[in-house]
């Protein structure tokens, strides 16, 4: 959908988001909001969250049985939605990663090179 | 979409409203939680929740997002559209009227004229199998120069197209004929289709009872005496009782009921169903028992029509030439007993295959042309009244533009609102295409009777293919009216849109609307024009003398039938019943004739000093007793009628036309001349040498409408041979003969004699089938041409009313600064004058170049009358004025201050 003045982040993250989410989850049941929260906190405010693409995130994961969520109380009371990584998640968590690192490594072995090559 | 993922959503779409509650509850805790951090940080509390719901953002979008992955956002998007139009066209009733009667009227016309000429032309026959390979057979010969297709050859000509060719897979002939059913008082005449056995193998059908006829049964020269009965007949004459077995008297012989047919079985019949099938070998007996025993071997009887099965390896043009060469074949044989047939060199005979439908054969008639002019008209209405409510929707998308342009601002994506406004329209269309149908029932219906005047069933509700052609129509009209509009309207400058107020900027004349409102101008004004020119058409055919008076006249038939073979019984019981009819009280004059108003009879003429007569025309003649000039009020213009003076053994006396004196003795008195009739191979009939002219009659309208010649000269029944004419014509003294005829019928039919009976209808009837199909050109393009305008003019209104309401503010202060009303008037009706002026330019142009094409299907019409352009042209203009003027007034009496104060 167009959106007027909107940026389009969860095209470009699509794939790394989910990762992201699979990753925060691998540490207990969280709600949506710690997600971002600790999303952020830990890239040092470099990946901020869309928050309707983290709940898009969340229900798609949620769809395809990689996480489970749960009706719970937050911290301050509010009925809350928690998440929890099934056994599903952690092996695609545990593909993510590596598929990551991969394309990662590569990426940067082209953005890094010094000098041109003929192959 | 796979099926787990289908079977999910459909899942998660059933419990939609559920997840929508769910994720709602998920974001609240979201905007709470952020808050929270924003109170550590020290804000407080309001101003936290504030700057948190900024930043989730408004839940709408949140929901509408998600929307698109629980479920079917199509369907979900088009339920939540479907109601949200509804709302939106409950709220503008005025609106929602227009369009939808508008479409109504322009999708009825379509469905109205696609089921008449679906039935009349394309339809394929009931039960036939592979309809495709089927097909009827034309003869085409040249005669002086002119080729005419005939459908209808002998009997002998069928079994020899069945002998030589070899294309085809199936042969079958049948023929249509209206006979007395039944005995006595409950004699009716009924349709009968005389067919082939082997007509029955081109259906995949079974009898409802019994059984078809088989080949054993109709064979030559007279076939087994078996009946099957149509369904409907079946039910209607019989009660649907068991009736195999029974006798049923049908024309003079008496055959036994075998079978019924299944309901809505026609065989190969075009025009009306038939109520009963009989072998066609027991026709000619049944008929004309004169060619009973040669019918299969002469050629001088054109009573069948060939229906044909191609087979399937067999290409069209290659079953042409197999036809042609078994023609050629059949002359040839023909040839043989009568040397006068044609050479091949002159009569270029031809086979050809067409339609099984002889209106979209090789030589339909005039109405199914006229009818595919009017499907034509049709179509341009539709399109006139597409181009209406686009313009309409144009207007209400205006007045939405700040609606449009929050919803836009949003988050409302443009797909999504042309989406809505698609869905407007097809709600608009689908209620139109309901109106529309319920009008083609009655139009249809009455256009059907237009056409045949005989009550055939004509039901558009469990038509499939007239529903399915109103539904492309709607659909149609649907994207003409919603979607450039809701295109434009989506692009329109979003913040202009937002900033503008209620005033600024909203006058701005658009030149799409007003191309709308040109295209309608136009086409209304080609309509109008084509119904102009057919309306002279029909006043001229309409203004032809017709040289008799035929609407008190009724037309009786007697049938002897079983005095067939007793001539003196014959002619004193026709003798009789003139006597019968003439003492009916309100009857004013009778007469017996031999022939009927187009319906011609000519034989050959000698006159002294002219070579050949023939050249000069056809000679057509009746043959009466002394009555008729009375009966049909024509006028002696010179001499006297036949009276008392002539009968049995007087000198042969003859009354001719006024065009036949003046073309066979141009400047000499025709009283007193001779005339010699010669009577080929009729042996009982007199050898006069002279009969001689005793008066002059006024020219009258003996053969079709569009024959200029009137050449008819008229016999003394009672001179010639008083055995001559089975049909009595009876004047009454009113001219409300429908009233009458019951009477009448039943005062002849008690004075008939044994399982004679008469069949009597009003002589107007043949008058009006002569004229019907420059009626039905006039009525139809009549009817669309004004349906048109009415529908441009209200456009018109609608549009200008809508400018001079946006107008109000500069009206007001053109009427502040000195303006008088009626410069506020000139004002608006200029404008509207100028488009209606552009579309009646462009229109009369478009008109002029395409009537030339219509020109075949005008009498005596000029396609480029002035009169007519002239006329339209103003008529259009007037309406313009009108449609303008009254908003233009409305706007000149309003208070200048109060359009100056509504900021």
């Amino acid at each position: 959908m167009a959106r007027i003045g909107a940026n389009e982040p969860e095209e470009l993250l699509r794939g790394t988001l989910d990762a992201l989410v699979l990753k925060t989850l691998s540490w207990g049941p969280r709600h949506g909001y710690a997600i971002a929260r600790w999303i952020k906190h830990v890239s040092s405010d470099t990946l901020t969250v869309e928050d309707r693409a983290l709940y898009l995130a969340l229900h798609r994961l949620e769809d395809r049985g990689l996480v489970d969520g749960e009706w719970g109380l937050s911290e301050n009371n509010r009925r809350a939605k928690y998440y929890r990584l099934t056994s599903a998640g952690r092996a695609e968590l545990r593909a993510d990663a590596s598929r990551l690192a991969r394309y990662t490594a590569a990426l940067l072995a082209v953005l890094n090179s010094t000098r041109w090559e003929t192959p | 979409m796979t099926a787990r993922e289908t079977i999910g959503r459909m899942a998660a779409w059933l419990r939609r409203g559920r997840l929508a509650r769910q994720l709602e509850a998920e974001l609240e805790a979201h905007v709470e939680l952020l808050a929270r951090d924003f109170e550590h940080e020290g804000m407080p509390r309001d101003a936290a929740m504030a700057r948190a719901r900024r930043q989730v953002g408004h839940s709408l979008a949140h929901r509408e997002e998600s929307r698109d992955y629980w479920g079917f956002p199509r369907l979900d998007a088009f339920l939540q559209d479907a109601r949200y139009a509804v709302r939106g066209l409950a709220r503008s009733p005025g609106f929602t009227f227009t369009a939808v009667i508008t479409l109504g009227l322009g999708i009825g016309a379509n469905a109205a004229m696609f089921a008449v000429i679906d039935r009349l032309m394309f339809r394929p026959l009931p039960y036939l199998r592979d309809p495709a390979s089927v097909h009827g057979v034309y003869l085409e010969t040249t005669y002086q120069g002119k080729a005419r297709i005939g459908s209808t050859v002998p009997y002998t000509r069928y079994l020899d197209v069945r002998a030589v060719t070899h294309s085809f897979a199936q042969y079958a002939a049948s023929s249509g004929w209206r006979l007395a059913v039944g005995r006595g008082e409950g004699t009716r005449v009924r349709k009968v289709a005389g067919v082939s056995a082997s007509l029955f193998d081109f259906f995949d059908i079974t009898p409802e009872r019994g059984r078809f006829f088989t080949p054993a049964e109709d064979t030559t020269p007279l076939g087994a005496m078996v009946a099957v009965l149509s369904h409907a007949c079946w039910i209607n004459d019989f009660g649907g009782r068991d009736v195999l077995g029974q006798r049923l008297r049908v024309g003079k012989l008496d055959y036994t009921v075998i079978g019924v047919a299944r309901e809505g079985f026609v065989g190969a019949s075009d025009g009306g169903a038939p109520d009963l099938f009989v072998p066609i070998t027991t026709i000619p007996p049944n008929l004309q028992p004169s060619s009973a025993t040669d019918y299969f071997t002469n050629y001088n009887w054109d009573w069948v029509e060939i229906l044909v099965r191609r087979k399937p390896d067999v290409s069209i043009a290659a079953a042409d030439a197999d036809l042609t060469r078994a023609y050629q074949w059949s002359r040839a044989k023909y040839r043989v007993v009568n040397p006068r047939v044609l050479p091949d060199s002159l009569a270029r005979p031809r086979g050809i295959l067409g339609s099984v439908r002889s209106a979209n054969g090789p030589d339909p008639g005039l109405e199914s042309r006229v009818l595919l002019w009017v499907a034509g008209v049709a179509v341009i209405v539709l399109v006139v009244a597409c181009a209406n409510v686009a313009n309409l929707m144009f207007a209400r998308i205006l007045r939405r533009r700040r609606e449009i342009a929050v919803r836009l601002a949003l988050g409302v994506s443009r797909g999504r609102l042309v989406g809505q406004f698609i869905t407007e329209g097809l709600i608009l269309a689908g209620i139109g295409s309901v109106i529309g149908l319920v009008c083609a029932q009655s139009a249809g219906a009455a256009i059907r009777r237009m056409l045949l005047p005989e009550s055939t069933p004509f039901n558009i509700g469990t038509d499939w293919r007239t529903i399915g052609v109103a539904t492309a129509c709607a659909l149609a009209a649907t994207l003409l009216t919603s979607l450039a509009p809701a295109v434009l309207a989506t692009r329109a400058d979003l913040a202009g849109a937002l900033k503008a107020s209620a005033r600024e900027g909203t006058y701005r004349s658009s030149r799409l609307r007003a191309a709308l409102l040109i295209l309608q101008g136009t086409l209304s004004v080609v309509l109008l024009v084509g119904a102009a020119l057919f309306v002279r058409s029909l006043r001229n055919v309409l203004a032809i003398p017709l040289g008799y008076d035929a609407n008190p006249v009724l037309e009786v038939v007697l049938d002897l039938r079983n005095l067939e073979n007793d001539s003196v019984a014959q002619l004193d019981t026709r003798r009789r019943m003139l006597d019968v009819a003439r003492s009916i009280p309100g009857v004013e004059a009778v007469a017996r004739v031999g022939g009927m108003i187009f319906s011609t009879s000519t034989t050959t003429l000698n006159v002294a000093g002219i070579d050949s007569v023939e050249r000069l025309g056809r000679f057509n003649f009746q043959v009466t007793t002394p009555g008729y000039f009375d009966v049909m009020r024509t006028r002696i213009l010179r001499g006297r009628a036949f009276d008392s003076r002539d009968g049995p053994g007087t000198p042969p006396s003859v009354v001719v036309s006024e065009s036949m004196a003046r073309a066979l003795w141009p400047g000499k008195d025709p009283l007193g001349q001779c005339i010699q009739v010669i009577w080929n191979d009729v042996s009982r009939l007199p050898k006069w040498p002279c009969t001689m002219v005793i008066g002059v009659a006024e020219d009258a309208l003996y053969q079709s409408i569009t024959d200029e010649q009137r050449l008819t000269y008229y016999l003394d029944a009672d001179q010639l041979d008083p055995a001559w004419g089975r049909t009595l014509l009876v004047r009454l003294k009113t001219s409300n003969v429908d009233a009458e005829i019951e009477r009448v019928r039943r005062a002849l039919q008690a004075a008939m004699p044994g399982d004679g009976f008469v069949v009597v209808r009003p002589l107007r009837e043949l008058v009006d089938d002569q004229e019907r199909s420059w009626r039905l050109g006039a009525t139809l393009f009549t009817t669309f041409g004004v349906l048109a305008l009415v529908v441009a003019g209200v456009g018109l209104y609608g549009v200008i009313a809508y400018n001079v309401l946006q107008r109000m503010h500069e009206l007001g202060v053109r009427v502040a600064l000195g303006a008088v009303w009626t410069d506020i008037v000139r004002l608006v009706v200029t404008q509207s004058l100028a488009m209606a002026a552009a579309g009646v330019a462009i229109g009369l142009g478009i008109a002029l170049v395409a009537s030339r094409w219509i020109e075949p299907l005008l009498y005596k019409q000029s396609p480029r009358d002035p009169l007519a352009y002239a006329a339209i042209g103003a008529i259009m203009l007037l309406v313009a004025i009108i449609a303008s003027a009254v908003p233009a007034l409305r706007a000149a009496a309003a208070d200048p201050n109060r359009a100056l104060r509504a900021e």
